[in-house]
């Protein structure tokens, strides 16, 4: 019964939170600039009118430009059946599944770069090379930062590793750490600033966007809803990593798991709302020293791990 | 041992015919049925031994000095020969077609083929004699064939500089594996692999020499990083089904004489796994990263071959870790993910070869900057081609991940007793995964750059080029390995259970088959993974044709508002990898050759850059300028004064003292 009801929570969030995700980031920014913002769930009404149109397709594609939009879309939402959101619980688990949850991200993300290959145009080719690479250099973070976790909670399934063991304050630093630097992969896999800025009007400064510069109609809602949901599921990640209370204890403790878990998705909304109001985007010969320093994050995760590993074996 | 024999003898007789009969297409096809017939003899033998049966035995007597060969089909062996075999007849089957021209004209063909037989007789040979001297003779038959088969287009001076580098090179592992050879000769007096297993089962520091130098030869077989830099130069100059078969099969070689001097040495030493994971990890970084400058299909594929058993060693050198610190799960799942690699990257490895020489039967070019738009003509190369990359990236849900999952597994398996020397295993994941990243990027510029937008050059479309059948047809069967692997990934696991097992049972501790350290439920749960991926995916393709509004309404590429694009515009690939390269500018050496316009009537300019190989040309430099270095030195010792001799007398003391202690 509890694991139907955890399902059913997990896969409603994993649907919903993405609209209402973008709805919170467009809403913080709105207000900061100080107009009224359009409605949180203004992206589901955009998504259901792209729906409804009529694509056009390029002339110089082929039949990958047509299924990619439709993989990335089944690999995201086959990534978030590893994925906690909250501690404990994921409807899928085994052991090293956050590896086959990174790589069939990256099974995604490679199809929508040959679906911008497969335009011919010069400006979607240069949007799927940035993307090629900073995706490249952020993998090692996640990996290891969950890798440290592993190592940490001496479990390798993705729903326990992120399970809060006592509260050592040592534990506390490592989850912080390792939520930082996590939180560093967010804003470069979902495209955000100071990585990359979602509302720029100019091509040549676009990661993310100049590479579905051709998808028009269902395909872009589909490629746009997929990438909000890689947005939650990372967020998700980092709730549950930060998250004190776990699923499955008993129903309170599951409520109240739930509720922080939503909690804490919302502020990381939040928090890139802010970032993306209060800074500009990097110049992209900086984003790779961004990638390092979250990936220096994990690395000192980890030597805070070897050594907790020596006082307490 | 009969069945090695008759196979052997129909492998010999297949040679003999191949150069005697009379007209080629009556050659190729007699060597043919002579490799088929020889595959299924041997294959009828070693699959039982491969699914846990008891190993074969043989002896074979000889005259003097070899006087006897001992012959040994064991688990590992066998597992190579299973593969090695058929794939092998299959490049042969593929040859059919990428040398069509020549075999209905006049130049003897025949050679072509008798020289694969060669090569499959050299791994009967390699993968079952226990004579060090046997072994030799096989490992250069394997060499010498394998060159000559590189040559065969060998009016092209470029490919014959090729040719001569990979013979002197391979000659180099042979010179290794001599020295090593020769080592433990001197200290059995035997060139049986039973006494040599005495001599390394006992830690000593000339076993360790023997050691280093045998893993220096294995590795230079194999093209390991700093040995890689012949490797894609022939690649790129041998026929594709040669390229393919040296990397994904005879190369593999190189990795069976790791596998099996390590059952030779027994429980290895604590050192032999952090050597072993430190040299393979700098292989699968450096290869994968020369992947992503490359122009030319062949060397990147070549390169790829570096970083792959670069990853294959990683197991290697996690399970030696394991045996050494008495992990069996570590072991397991090293020793199983490295040796299932070694089957899966001679999958995907050759259908990539096969794909790039029916790309280039077709476009007459291998350099990608001129290819483009290549799905919409070569409708099975494309697809099959895409498989193959995939694979490659070890994505799911296809074979490369199923031996990439399992050594992510081993390395975040939980280890009281390695305490912090976890750091540099949980290092060694994030390093995969940076691989991971970059072969993902790699791939997709070659995939892209040869499939996807229009063709970038028109003198590379051939209206006539059709793909030839001969050519399909060993793709699409290496695609079925690929997907079963992929697919159910406990297939895979029951291929190498056995060779793992030979590797585990090393162990002092009491250890257990490898499917109880990769359970059954593990592998159904890969299996559930790709199954509910697929649903998904033929659900969605199923609503969006349905329900969505379809569409044939299409319009030119958005130019962002230029009005006037052609096709030269496309995205390149140095640009694509340009954002990597700034990063990596310190190991990727860029050599740019320039002549700008100038002044206010410019004349005609050109810039040229060309990523070089840093390894090789700093070998090259150290042997074009290393005798001067040598000069200089030896300018400063004094000459004919009584300071220099016993400077030099001393020395020679020295040495030997030091050696006769060791």
């Amino acid at each position: 019964m509890m694991f139907y009801c955890l399902l059913a929570f997990h896969l409603a969030v994993v649907m919903i939170a993405p609209i209402y995700l973008l709805g919170i980031i467009n809403r913080v920014k709105s207000l900061w600039a100080g107009r009224r913002g359009p409605r949180l769930n203004q992206v589901f009404f955009d998504l259901v009118r792209l729906l409804r149109k009529t694509p056009v397709y390029s002339v110089v594609t082929s039949w990958i430009f047509r299924i990619a939009p439709l993989i990335i879309l089944s690999t995201t939402l086959m990534a978030s059946l590893f994925c906690p959101i909250v501690p404990g619980f994921a409807p899928l688990g085994f052991p090293g599944d956050f590896v086959a949850f990174a790589y069939i991200l990256g099974l995604g993300k490679l199809f929508l770069m040959l679906s911008a290959l497969d335009t011919g145009s010069a400006f979607e080719g240069m949007g799927a090379s940035r993307e090629a690479t900073y995706s490249a250099l952020a993998e090692p973070t996640l990996l290891l930062g969950l890798g440290t976790l592993s190592w940490a909670s001496g479990s390798q399934s993705f729903e326990d590793l992120v399970v809060t063991h006592g509260s050592l304050p040592l534990d506390m630093t490592l989850r912080m750490t390792i939520a930082g630097a996590l939180f560093v992969v967010l804003l470069i896999e979902s495209s955000r600033v100071p990585a990359d800025d979602p509302t720029t009007h100019l091509e040549l400064t676009m990661v993310h966007e100049v590479m579905i510069l051709d998808h028009s109609g269902p395909e872009l809602a589909m490629v746009q809803y997929a990438s909000a949901m890689k947005m939650t599921l990372l967020a998700g990640i980092i709730a549950s990593i930060l998250n004190p209370f776990s699923a499955g204890v008993s129903l309170p403790s599951t409520a109240l798991a739930e509720i922080v878990s939503l909690a804490l998705i919302a502020l990381i909304a939040v928090s890139v709302g802010l970032i993306e109001s209060l800074t500009a985007r990097l110049r992209f010969r900086a984003i790779p020293l961004f990638t390092l320093s979250a990936f220096m994050a994990v690395v000192v995760a980890l030597v805070i791990t070897a050594a907790n590993q020596q006082v307490s074996p | 041992m009969d069945f090695l024999f008759l196979g052997t003898l129909s492998l010999v007789v297949g040679v003999f015919l191949a150069i005697v009969l009379p007209n080629n297409r009556v050659r190729v096809g007699v060597n043919l049925a002579s490799q088929a017939i020889a595959c299924v003899l041997i294959l009828a033998k070693t699959i039982p031994v491969l699914f846990g049966g008891p190993t074969l035995n043989g002896v074979l007597d000889w005259s003097y000095p070899i006087e006897r060969i001992d012959l040994r089909v064991d688990a590992v062996g066998a597992f190579f020969l299973t593969f090695s075999l058929p794939m092998t007849l299959l490049g042969s089957l593929y040859a059919v077609g990428y040398l069509a021209r020549d075999i209905r004209g006049r130049r003897h063909v025949g050679t072509h083929f008798a020289l694969l037989s060669t090569v499959q007789i050299s791994y009967v040979i390699i993968y079952t004699v226990q004579n060090a001297f046997a072994f030799l003779v096989g490992w250069e038959l394997a060499a010498l064939s394998a060159w000559l088969l590189v040559i065969w287009d060998y009016r092209n001076q470029k490919i014959r500089f090729a040719g001569f580098n990979y013979l002197i090179s391979t000659h180099l592992s042979l010179l290794f594996l001599v020295a090593a050879i020769a080592i433990m000769h001197g200290e059995t007096n035997s060139f049986q692999f039973q006494s040599f297993q005495d001599f390394l089962g006992h830690p000593s520091a000339r076993r360790n020499i023997a050691f280093v130098l045998l893993m220096t030869s294995f590795g230079l077989k194999s093209a390991f990083f700093p040995f890689h830099t012949w490797l894609p130069r022939a690649h790129s100059a041998a026929p594709a089904h040669v390229s393919a078969l040296m990397s994904g099969v005879i190369h593999k070689a190189g990795l069976f004489g790791m596998l099996k001097f390590i059952l030779m040495v027994g429980m290895p030493d604590l050192w032999i796994g952090w050597y072993l994971i430190g040299v393979s990890a700098m292989s699968a970084f450096v290869g994968v990263l020369y992947t992503i400058t490359q122009r030319d299909i062949k060397r990147l594929l070549g390169y790829s071959s570096t970083e792959n058993v670069g990853i294959a060693g990683i197991g290697f050198g996690m399970g030696c870790l394991g045996l050494t610190t008495g992990r069996p799960i570590m072991a397991a799942l090293g020793f199983g993910g490295g040796i299932l690699h070694v089957l899966n990257h001679a999958l995907f490895k050759c259908l990539l070869f096969y794909g790039a020489g029916a790309i280039y039967r077709f476009t007459h070019t291998i350099d990608l900057e001129e290819m483009g738009g290549l799905l919409k003509t070569m409708r099975w190369t494309g697809p099959l081609f895409l498989v193959g990359s995939l694979a490659s990236a070890a994505l799911p849900p296809f074979n490369g991940f199923v031996s990439e999952f399992l050594l992510y597994l081993g390395l975040v398996q939980p280890d009281p007793q390695l305490g912090s020397a976890r750091v540099p295993l949980l290092l060694v994941v994030a390093l995969l995964a940076l691989v991971g990243g970059l072969s993902a990027l790699s791939i997709t510029r070659a995939f892209g750059l040869m499939f996807l937008g229009v063709p970038r050059d028109p003198n590379h479309i051939d209206p006539k080029a059709r793909e030839n059948p001969f050519m399909t047809a060993p793709m699409v069967i290496h695609l079925i390995g690929i997907a079963v692997i992929g697919l159910v990934p406990a297939v895979g696991v029951k291929l190498v259970e056995a060779p793992t097992q030979m590797m585990l049972e090393l162990s002092s501790a009491p250890v257990e088959p490898l499917s109880a350290y990769v359970p059954v439920s593990l592998t159904n749960s890969l299996t559930l993974v790709a199954a509910l991926f697929i649903g998904i995916t033929s659900v969605l393709v199923m609503l969006r044709f349905s329900l969505l509004p379809k569409s044939n309404r299409s319009h030119v590429t958005w130019g962002c508002g230029y009005t006037a694009p052609n096709v030269r515009m496309q995205y390149t690939g140095s640009s694509f990898s340009h954002p990597m390269v700034t990063v990596f500018r310190d190991i990727l050496k860029y050599l740019t050759r320039e002549d700008l316009p100038k002044s206010v009537f410019p004349k005609d300019g050109h810039y040229n850059t060309h990523c070089v190989d840093s390894v090789e040309r700093s070998m090259f430099k150290l042997l074009g300028d290393g005798e001067e270095v040598v000069t200089q030195v030896m300018r400063h010792i004094p000459e004919g004064t009584r300071f220099s001799y016993w400077l030099g007398l001393a020395a020679l003391v020295l040495l030997i003292t030091l050696f006769s202690l060791t």
